[in-house]
């Protein structure tokens, strides 16, 4: 409050004590003097009070500011000793250090918790960001199996929006019934580290989820949550069936030639030979199995070391049209046989290619070697390579006029031990050598495989393989 | 005493004549063929003492040559041996409702082979 007004009110306050006193002596009809004389000591005191009064509410009021603007409340105001005033002062000051005290230790408790809640919400937002962050479904959810925590795979997954405010129960959250059962049924049995496998199947993919249960118990040994973590196990339970698959085939395609050898040399063990013709007979089966079986494992390791990478490749520069010509060279004895007749085109010029030699002429001599095979007496085998220097690729193409392959085969054909049923019967083979074509051009080279065919007219299999960027032109 | 007929079956021209060799030496008559329909007209129409067979073939395999058999009463009761080169895929059930009288696993024995045909006619005739 200004001074003006105080100044105002204090000369009021004296002024109204002296009129009041005034009256009551005229009233009681006192002396004169004597009534002057108390309207003159009334009105000092009450002027005096006043004006104490106007002191502390001025103090209070600084106080108030202080309080409200959190600064240290100072009162340092100097009362005369033994008063009263002295005694409500001293009784204010120590009333007010405490207020001061207990304000500063407020405020640092409130600095505390206010940091204390900044900390735990970024905690919060880290723990969240973590979880969101595993590819794997995370979902927790409480007593009363309503969903109090869901990472975004578990939303993707279960197709659900997590609402933190108004837990949805895990049932409507999750919809399979399997998985919600599995949740409060691990909680009503207090399970931990429960693991179960899960399928969900739509329908665009069949996905197998490995799933673990673990509840939260409180000190009691009441259960608070249940944490349920899915991980998307269909492909590793692909590769095991493969495995197994593979196994099995492997274990089938060794144990043929190798029953062949251990008969026919228990035949000559136990003299069932008559003569020397059959023992030179049951000798050459026991050797071609030998072989047959050398070559199984070869391919079969060769297969195994492109698909884990630790085949030995050396790739230099070549002409493709070199490769070829040899490849025929070599076959050229085993169609003449059959009478299946090749036909090569004139090597082009300019098919440099950065490739390992020995495993593309592998490629060229399997693909030869199996069109021969499944082409009958007096069909013809065609050699093609196709430049394409704009795309920077050259294609090479193997044709025959064999049995050809039936339309759902197709697909398969360059697949590990798939065997085209219906051409059984025209020849033997592991399923390797086409899957051995496949590593080597497209795991090795970079290329691509491709197959057309017809039954009873042909199948045509051909690869692409890139070329060097500059060519340069080949002496033949 | 006419000779006893056995049926070789297998797509693995060694196997086959590898049994049949074994065969032939121990007194039997024997007919081959490299698949299970080609075995099951043979079986129509030679009707063998026993039959020995793969499991795994083109066309026909071991199992559904057998059930054909098991359809047709001029062939039911004929013995069947097996030979596979995938261990234990025949089921007991599958078995015992095919009536295989036994099942060996490749690699084999040629001896082992023989032993079982003879074991196997013999329980067969004493039933």
């Amino acid at each position: 409050m200004k001074t003006e007004y105080r100044n105002w009110i204090l000369v009021a306050g004296v002024g109204l004590g002296a009129a009041g006193l005034a009256v009551i002596a005229a009233l009681i009809s006192l002396p004169k003097t004597l009534t002057v004389g108390l309207m003159v000591v009334v009105c000092v005191s009450i002027a005096a009070t006043l004006a104490l009064l106007f002191k502390q509410g001025s103090r209070l009021q600084a106080i108030a500011h202080s309080i409200s603007v959190g600064s240290q409340i100072k009162l340092t105001s100097h009362y005369p000793a033994g008063s009263m005033l002295k005694e409500i002062g001293s009784a204010t000051e120590q009333f007010l250090d405490e207020t001061n005290h207990k304000v500063k230790s407020l405020q640092n408790e409130n600095r505390d918790v206010t940091l204390q809640l900044q900390l735990l919400n970024r905690r919060k937002d880290s723990i969240e960001a973590v979880l969101n962050s595993i590819r794997d479904a995370v979902i927790v959810t409480d007593d009363r199996d309503r969903v109090i925590l869901a990472n975004t795979s578990a939303e993707r997954i279960f197709g659900f929006e997590f609402n933190r405010k108004e837990p949805q129960s895990v049932e409507d959250a999750v919809s399979s019934d399997e998985l919600a059962w599995m949740i409060s049924k691990s909680r009503t049995s207090r399970a931990t580290h429960v693991r179960h496998e899960l399928t969900i199947e739509d329908a665009e993919q069949r996905v197998t989820y490995e799933t673990v249960l673990s509840c939260v118990e409180d000190d009691g040994g009441e259960v608070l949550q249940v944490v349920t973590v899915l991980r998307d196990i269909t492909r590793e339970k692909e590769i095991a069936q493969m495995k197994n698959d593979f196994v099995s085939h492997v274990s089938h395609e060794l144990k043929t030639p190798l029953a062949s050898i251990n008969a026919y040399a228990e035949m000559l063990v136990d003299g069932e030979a008559e003569d020397t013709e059959t023992v030179q007979q049951f000798c050459d089966v026991i050797q071609s199995q030998a072989q047959r079986l050398s070559r199984l494992i070869e391919d079969i390791l060769n297969i195994s070391r492109i698909e884990s990478g630790l085949v030995k490749v050396s790739k230099k520069t070549h002409s493709l049209a070199l490769v070829i010509r040899d490849a025929v060279e070599m076959i050229t004895g085993y169609a003449q046989e059959k009478d299946v007749a090749i036909q090569s085109p004139a090597p082009i010029l300019y098919d440099q290619v950065n490739i390992d030699r020995d495993m593309i002429s592998q490629v060229v001599i399997n693909l030869l070697s199996n069109a021969v095979k499944y082409t009958s007496a007096g069909g013809q085998i065609t050699v093609d390579s196709i430049l394409n220097e704009m795309e920077g690729k050259v294609t090479v193409t193997v044709t025959d006029t064999g049995v050809g392959i039936p339309s759902e085969d197709l697909d398969h054909v360059f697949d590990k031990f798939y065997r085209v049923k219906a051409n059984n019967k025209y020849a033997k083979g592991t399923g390797l050598g086409l899957n051995l074509v496949k590593q080597i051009v497209e795991t090795v080279h970079g290329g691509s495989v491709f197959v057309t065919s017809t039954p009873d007219q042909g199948s045509t299999f051909g690869f692409v393989l890139p070329l060097l960027k500059e060519t340069v032109a080949l002496p033949l | 005493m006419n000779k006893r007929k056995a049926l070789v079956v297998d797509d693995e021209f060694h196997i086959v004549q590898v049994v049949s060799i074994k065969l032939k030496n121990n007194g039997f008559d024997v007919t081959t063929a490299e698949n299970g329909s080609l075995a099951y007209d043979l079986a129509c129409q030679d009707c063998p003492d026993i039959i020995v067979t793969d499991y795994q073939m083109p066309m026909m395999s071991g199992v559904e040559m057998i059930e054909k058999l098991r359809q047709n009463p001029e062939t039911a009761h004929i013995p069947v041996i097996m030979l596979t080169a995938r261990g234990f895929t025949i089921e007991d059930d599958q078995r015992e409702q095919l009536r295989i009288a036994a099942c060996l696993s490749k690699p084999f024995s040629p001896r082992e082979v023989l032993q079982t045909i003879e074991d196997v006619l013999k329980q067969t005739a004493s039933v």
